[in-house]
């Protein structure tokens, strides 16, 4: 097996029935290592960019419990938490699945749950504390779980800023905090209404948020694919805005369908998306694969093709399903539910198949290794 | 031992990594739930995989105390005698 090596970029590909690792010097050929927790769904695991050495995944086995491991030898051995992830008692819940692991400020790690709820952990996952402020959300008997499960699947921290964050709940909407988690807010004023024109007027429960990203340059600006279509908003505005120039649109919603978001990790306002055909279809339109591309901020998106199969091509990208790397130029991954995985060393001008024959993939991360 | 009942507890495959590779462990308890803790006391992280956060067995865990289904029940109100046998099995579902 070959050993990975500081500077080379790990790709971490969370499956159906396990993880699977790749690595690669040149991005050009890719070890694989795995499958790791063969048969439990993994649906998603980071190399922690902190140290570019500690991977963790959120494993759920829908018989014995959702738990988090961490490796810091590239998968040569996992460690579980002494503990696992619990509601309290008297929240009457009890958590099925991990959705998200992400890294915090400092040494905090975050994971997203179904039932919905965000979780911390100040000791590289050894023991979790439920995040009350949200967990316990006054209003949480009216979060109405999407097609998936009443899922916290996106934990957008703030770099540099503990206090402030931002969640996506399916499908119960977004929510913002700026006390560290002691209080929370929604934050979903203009968001399209499903099928409809109109937009959300005030900040309020039930957007079916899909996946958000904080652009590279302008952290305070973010990107969101709603079930509704896609949308931007930056803190201070008066709402989110819709930005679907050179997007499809999806019959049944009237906005842009699909679920994953990647941005790039250097260039401002340049974010990828993967559009589905709709709702009523959750795959890419006509059998054709394409990964979009703003580059001014979703005011335009264009259409990338070149190495994607244009034919018979009837994918299903989960929202956890793309990710940019930080190398420059940058490398973005893409994952399907068929087991595909495509890859582009140039910012996804062009793209090649990295592997197939995978388990429905249901998250890729990317990072650079670090001190070994 | 602690005191209580002696009952003899079927390990499914999944778990056995925490025994390491038991299949079958005895244990003194009075209830079902006094034995998940001494099986937790035991094989640290084992509880986790066999209790939800409310304290019921998970779901999709089959639980027979000799030939009787009792994983709806609440684990403190399961009562075990001596000679007993907790059978822990994944239920046949999935995909």
């Amino acid at each position: 097996m070959a050993d990975v090596k500081k500077g080379d970029t790990v790709v971490t590909v969370g499956t159906r029935k396990g993880l699977f690792l790749f690595h690669s010097r040149d991005r050009r050929r890719w070890a694989s290592r795995g499958p790791y927790f063969a048969g439990d769904a993994v649906r998603h695991a980071i190399l922690d960019p902190r140290d570019g050495k500690t991977i963790y995944a959120g494993i759920t086995s829908e018989h014995w419990g959702a738990i988090v491991s961490r490796s810091t030898d590239f998968g040569g051995k996992w460690t579980e938490g002494k503990e696992g992830p619990r509601f309290p008692k008297e929240s009457g819940l009890s958590i099925t699945r991990i959705w998200q692991v992400q890294a915090g400020q400092d040494d905090d790690l975050y994971i997203g749950t179904e039932p919905a709820g965000l979780f911390r952990s100040t000791d590289r996952g050894n023991t979790w504390e439920s995040v009350k402020g949200l967990n316990a959300y006054p209003e949480r008997e009216k979060w109405n779980p999407g097609n998936g499960g009443l899922c916290l699947h996106t934990i957008l921290p703030y770099p540099g800023d503990a206090k402030r964050m931002l969640v996506g709940i399916s499908a119960a909407g977004v929510f913002a905090t700026n006390d560290g988690g002691k209080s929370w807010r929604m934050y979903d004023k203009g968001v399209r209404y499903y099928g409809q024109k109109k937009t959300y007027a005030k900040e309020d429960l039930g957007t079916c948020v899909h996946k958000m990203v904080r652009d590279a340059r302008d952290p305070a600006m973010v990107y969101m694919q709603n079930h509704a279509g896609m949308h931007r908003r930056k803190r201070g505005d008066d709402g989110w805005t819709i930005i679907e120039k050179g997007l499809p649109i999806a019959k049944s919603t009237l906005g842009t369908f699909g679920f994953p978001l990647a941005a790039h990790p250097h260039d401002a306002k340049t974010v990828y998306s993967v559009p589905l055909e709709g709702d009523y279809n959750r795959v890419v339109p006509n059998g054709a694969m394409a990964v979009y591309r703003t580059t001014n901020g979703g005011k335009q998106w264009d259409r990338l093709t070149r190495g994607l199969p244009q034919k018979n091509a009837y994918y299903t990208i989960l929202r956890d399903g793309m990710r940019t790397d930080t190398n420059d130029p940058a490398g973005v991954y893409v994952g399907t539910l068929t087991g595909e995985l495509y890859f582009s060393r140039n910012d996804g001008d062009s793209w090649a198949l990295m592997a197939d024959n995978l388990p429905g993939i249901q998250s890729v991360e990317a990072g650079i290794a670090g001190d070994q | 031992m602690a005191e209580g009942a002696r009952v003899q507890v079927s390990v499914p495959h999944a778990l056995r990594e925490y025994t390491k590779g038991a299949e079958n462990v005895t244990v003194k308890a009075r209830t079902l739930a006094q034995a998940v803790q001494a099986l937790e006391a035991m094989f640290p992280g084992i509880g986790y995989r066999l209790l939800d956060d409310q304290g019921r067995m998970r779901r999709y865990v089959v639980v027979l105390v000799n030939e009787d289904p009792v994983g709806d029940l609440d684990p403190a109100a399961v009562a075990l005698r001596d000679g007993d046998t907790v059978h822990l099995l994944p239920s046949t579902a999935g995909g």
